[in-house]
Formats: C-alpha cells, structure tokens, sequence
C-alpha cells in the first residue's frame, strides 16, 4: 500500500474560462511539480484533451480521462474514467446534445485541442459551458453505465455546487463522495450541511491557471494510482483510505 | 385564494393533485433549491424550471401551496407519483416565469 497524492479536478484550454497556457504539457509539468501521483482532466462537457495529457505524462502522473459535466438542473459533476473509448463516447453523446450555441471567443475564451507538442488540433463550436439537457439521474446513470464513475464537483459551492442547486443530497446510493471546493474547511462545510458527514469528502484544485495545479488535493492509500483504487479508497476496502488535504488559503 | 382559484386564474395543468383548497398567502420564484429551502414561506406558490426529485421533498418540507413548473417542461411520471405520494400539488405553466409570476401577483395583489 502506498500513500499518494491525488488532484482529480484540473481544467486544461480546452475550457473556455481556463488560462491559454493550460496545455496538456503545461498540465503535466506543474503536475510534477505539485508532486502528484494521481491527476484527472475534467473540462467542461469535454474530454478531448486528456488523452494528450495520459499520453505525455506515461504514469508520471498517472491521468484519468473526465469531465466536469453541467446537468439540466445546473448541477455539475465529475465524471472520471480509466477508459478512453467510454469517456470519449459520452463525450460525443453529450455534445451532440448540447444546445447550439456558438461559442464566441471574445466573450467567453477558447475552446482548444491542444497535441503533446502544443500544437493546436482544433477549436470546439459549441459553446461547452451550457448545461447539457440530461437531467441529473440520466448523467449518473451514463456515467455508470460506460464503467465511470461520478461524484458531485466542488458540491458547496453557491451556485454550481450540488447542495446549493438540490438543497438536499438526492435519494439512493449516489454519491458515494463529494469533491469540496478547494478553499472549504470540511468541519465547517459539514456543519453546513450535515448529510455531507455521510460521504467521502476529496479535495482537489479546480485549477484553470499553471499554478493552481496541485493548490487542493487528496492523501490515497492504495495500491496504485487508478480509478478502481480511488473507488475502493472511498469505500475502504481493505486498508485503503482517502484523507483531505489542508484547505488552499490564496487565489478564491 | 386557494391553489384552485390560482390553476383556474393561470389556466395551470393539475400534474399532481394534494389539496387544492390550500390558502394561496404567496409567491416565490428559484430554480436553487438551497435558495427555496432558505427564503420560501409556508403557503407560497414555487414558481421553478426545476424538475428534480428534490423539488417534491423541498416543497413538503416549506409546505408551500403548490409547485409550478413553468414553460410547459413537464417532469417524469417519477416525480409526479411523488408528489401524488406526498400530497404535493403540483401544476404546469406553458407560460414562462416571468408571465406566470406576473399574473400571480396581481391576482394576489388584486
């Protein structure tokens, strides 16, 4: 068993309100940097640069594929995948239903592909910040389905946050945990909403700029820096853990 | 004014049916439940684009008159068992929000 860092919440260009040098090699370096065992991707409603991000960081970090997907309701998850064909089919399926709305540069930012060598692949249309018309339940039940696995993003935040959008934690098994917004104390934030005493609680950065890479993160013990450890971490399976690091006091 | 004068004065489809003689004292409009959960008062009328499951629960616990789903964007049979369940009204707007709070609140105010 090894304890390890993990930041499972970083933007890379492909979002249009994250920093331009948010290339997947840039993601990578300041990965090392941070000394990260563990990163996801998660852009909003798209997946495309994550592969570039596994394939430049070859275990060094180790990358999981995701997305930061913005429900119907306006709730917005964190989907991460092992798998590159699964995450990158939902993100077809989303995208395919996301409204039509061109995204303009001058308003909103880029929207970018970027290569291993920083090349430019190409730019998305749509404007990937509006929800997608999949009421929440349906994101979770995808999710699943394509062997994912969800958890609310930065679910204290006002709005955008879980909590805030529901009020309440939704009924049945989901979510087994919760990303808390990197600048939360989780005693406080529990206080707050006492149903979130019942979940795993991860931080992670939420980073749009370099140096935010690493500003939140979660302690592993497992035995390898996957999904199917991170998942039996917050299950507890024999031995494994997760524990939150400190909150980060800059940058809100 | 009851939860019935109110479907009638804004020609409201009735999804789910609790008590329609329930007193109409007010109106509150959020699509943030936490914000409803916060600020709504016993007796409102929710005016909400909402359709999650959570809206039934949060109703119950305000106890407010009714729920209005606006803009004809009709909820799954999930929900409105619910709300059946609960004795949640629930009712539906072709309307949008705007129109519908509007004329709430000048029957209201009337």
């Amino acid at each position: 068993m090894k304890r390890l860092r993990a930041d499972l919440h970083i933007h890379t260009v492909l979002s249009a309100c994250a920093d331009l040098r948010m290339s997947p090699r840039r993601v990578v370096h300041e990965a090392r940097r941070a000394g990260l065992a563990l990163i996801a991707i998660a852009d909003h409603n798209a997946a495309a640069n994550g592969p570039y991000v596994r394939r430049i960081a070859r275990g060094n970090p180790a990358v999981l594929l995701g997305m930061e997907i913005q429900s119907q309701e306006e709730v917005e998850v964190l989907a991460l995948f092992d798998d590159e064909w699964a995450c990158l089919t939902l993100e077809e399926e989303l995208y395919k239903d996301l409204p039509d709305v061109d995204c303009d540069p001058d308003l909103f930012g880029d929207q970018v592909v970027v290569d291993e060598q920083d090349n430019i692949v190409r730019t998305v249309r749509k404007l990937l910040i509006s929800p997608v018309p999949w009421a929440l339940p349906d994101v979770v039940r995808r999710v699943a389905q394509l062997g994912g696995w969800s958890v609310p993003a930065h679910v204290d935040r006002v709005p955008g946050g879980l909590l805030a959008v529901l009020g309440l934690l939704p009924e049945g098994d989901w979510p087994e945990a919760a990303e808390l917004s990197p600048w939360s104390s989780a005693n406080d934030t529990i206080e707050q909403w006492p149903a979130l005493g019942r979940l795993s609680l991860l931080r992670a950065s939420d980073a749009h700029f370099p140096h935010e890479v690493g500003r939140g993160w979660t302690e592993l013990r497992v035995t390898e820096p996957s999904l199917a450890e991170l998942r039996a971490a917050v299950q507890g399976v024999e031995g494994r853990s997760v524990s939150l690091g400190p909150p980060c006091k800059e940058g809100r | 004014m009851t939860v019935a004068g109110v479907v009638e004065h804004l020609a409201l489809d009735v999804l789910a049916e609790g008590d329609l003689s329930t007193l109409v004292t007010g109106g509150y409009c959020s699509d943030l439940l936490s914000d409803v959960l916060a600020h709504a008062g016993g007796g409102d009328v929710w005016i909400t684009h909402q359709r999650h499951m959570n809206v039934v629960a949060v109703a119950k616990l305000k106890e407010v008159a009714a729920v209005v789903i606006v803009r004809g964007a009709a909820p799954n049979e999930q929900m409105v068992e619910r709300a059946r369940a609960e004795g949640v009204n629930l009712l539906m707007s072709g309307e949008s929000a705007f129109q519908a709070a509007g004329k709430l609140y000048r029957l209201l105010s009337g």
